[in-house]
């Protein structure tokens, strides 16, 4: 499903964030990459979404080579393909619930019937029914997070990558998002998780955690 | 030298074409030499992303080009009336020697830019990006005709002298001077019937054969049939006036703006048609863009027809 094959990633200046990195995903499973801030997690992340390109190697998700792909190319596999989820939920502070859920879905240019229909499901299976036309700055921390990851689900994306999840979450919102995971996983989703929260490592439903530490797994 | 707000207004828009378009070749430039489909560089990087950048500022100098060709045509208009002797933009276009290269260059410019957008159209639908390098390196010819023909329109404008008595498009285009153009204006209705529809009905054959080389050679012999056609024969019956063969009076409002129909008309045909034989295009897009060009040329001769058959019906006389 996803392979990263001999990747390294150096930013201007010298950084270098990942090192030298194989690795594979299989389709529906989850796997927890752990590791501290700037070990190289996100980076990895950022790579598999093809939001920024290998200094060296290839990523290839779903067969395609997305580390080759021009700007545009990834823009649309992305967008049919993945969902993401982000530590600052990056929602759209003034636009509602409902507006922040639909916004992966403008460029398909859907009917409204089908449009409503998809609206629904995340609407309930995310519990945000009754918050549905609410702006989004009015919302709690955990039902900001509920609605980011509505968003991430509502193109039926086959892969999910999230991004230090549950970093601006309580304990008690931080097990209401990993039940949203479960769900998620039983829905046969690729599920990647970047954190150092502990409550992700011993997850039953989690197949796989990976240490990363300066740039290299462990 | 003359000053009028329309000339000002092309001044300033030349300079500003002038900038992005510099800014679009500078980038050029590196892409044609730096650019590696397979390269991992920090470099790499940088010019697929500027590469979005010129293409854009391209596409925009298209975008603008169009109706601004048809404002320097309405300008070559309006300021007709401040040249002694000039009646329409014919007479201002005789009366600088660098105006009728010019008017040749913008429209040939038209032309490569629009074959520049299909290009680029072709190149991002495809992964692998197989134009890349060729449309950048098209684009730094296209930037040298771009800034001749903006050096030509300010040289024009500078040298027009508003004191001196210019020719009207009467005189220009008289068929009883003993010029080339009098030549043309000369022959007989027949050959330009023969011509113009000999012409269309090849290009219909052409279509029914499905060659696309076939189709754009006639397209491009169309360009310059209908061109002298319209000036020498079928311009008269929009005029209703047998010695009246000036291309630029159609623009005016006297004759319902219809040349602004007509010349559009023929360049999204003849480019739809000429295009097919430069860029080998997949069955389905190849077989639109013939559609497109016939059903275009279609309209053009239809209205042509319509003002040289009304005027018969109408008057029971050929001119």
């Amino acid at each position: 499903m996803i392979e990263l094959l001999n990747v390294s990633k150096e930013y201007e200046g010298g950084v270098k964030a990942l090192d030298g990195i194989t690795l594979s995903f299989g389709e529906g499973e989850v796997v927890v990459l752990k590791g501290m801030s700037g070990s190289g997690k996100s980076s990895m992340l950022s790579l598999i979404a093809g939001l920024s390109k290998p200094t060296e190697g290839e990523v290839i998700v779903d067969t395609k080579h997305i580390s080759k792909l021009a700007d545009h190319f990834a823009t649309g596999f992305r967008r049919e393909n993945i969902g993401m989820i982000f530590q600052k939920y990056n929602l759209i502070a003034d636009l509602s619930v409902k507006e922040n859920i639909l916004l992966p879905l403008v460029p398909l240019n859907l009917k409204g019937g089908e449009l409503e229909k998809r609206l629904s499901k995340e609407l309930k299976q995310f519990n945000l029914l009754d918050k549905k036309d609410t702006q989004v700055k009015k919302l709690s921390g955990g039902e900001q997070q509920r609605c980011a990851i509505a968003r991430a689900n509502i193109n039926n994306p086959k892969i999910i990558l999230a991004d230090e999840p549950t970093a601006n979450l309580d304990e008690k919102l931080s097990l209401e998002f990993i039940e949203s995971l479960r769900e998620m996983k039983s829905e046969k989703r690729t599920i990647i998780i970047s954190t150092h929260d502990p409550l992700f490592f011993d997850l039953d439903f989690v197949d796989r955690v990976i240490e990363v530490r300066h740039g290299k797994v462990l | 030298m003359l000053i009028s707000p329309e000339v000002l207004t092309i001044y300033i828009l030349d300079i500003l074409f002038a900038l992005f378009a510099t800014v679009a070749f500078i980038v050029s430039i590196k892409i044609v030499k730096g650019y590696d489909a397979n390269a991992t560089t920090a470099l790499q990087y940088e010019l697929e992303k500027k590469s979005y950048l010129a293409s854009t500022i391209i596409k925009y100098l298209f975008f603008i080009k169009v109706p601004f060709f048809l404002f320097f045509i309405f300008t070559l208009d309006s300021i007709s009336f401040i040249l002694p002797g000039a009646m329409c933009g014919a007479g201002v276009i005789n009366s600088s020697s660098v105006a009728t290269p010019l008017l040749f260059l913008k429209l040939l410019n038209i032309y490569l830019f629009a074959y520049w957008i299909v290009l680029d159209k072709e190149d991002m639908s495809d992964e692998t990006q197989p134009y890349m390098k060729l449309k950048f390196l098209l684009y730094l010819l296209f930037y040298i005709l771009l800034m001749v023909e903006i050096f030509l329109e300010f040289s024009m404008f500078l040298s027009i002298n508003t004191t001196s008595v210019v020719d009207c498009c009467g005189k220009i285009f008289s068929q009883s001077d003993s010029t080339y153009m009098g030549e043309l204006l000369g022959l007989s209705s027949f050959v330009y019937i023969t011509l113009f529809y000999g012409n269309f009905v090849l290009l219909l054959l052409s279509y029914l054969l499905k060659n696309r080389y076939i189709f754009a050679l006639f397209n491009l012999t169309f360009i310059v049939v209908a061109l002298l056609t319209l000036i020498a024969f079928f311009g008269t019956y929009i005029y209703e006036l047998p010695t009246h063969h000036c291309p630029f009076c159609l623009l005016q409002s006297d004759y319902h703006y219809v040349g602004y129909v007509l010349y559009s008309l023929l360049f999204l045909g003849t480019f739809n048609g000429v295009v097919i034989g430069l860029h080998r295009f997949s069955v389905d897009v190849q077989k639109q863009k013939m559609r497109y060009s016939l059903a275009f040329l279609t309209l053009y001769m239809g209205i042509i027809s319509y003002y040289f058959l009304g005027y018969y019906l109408k008057n029971g006389v050929w001119l």
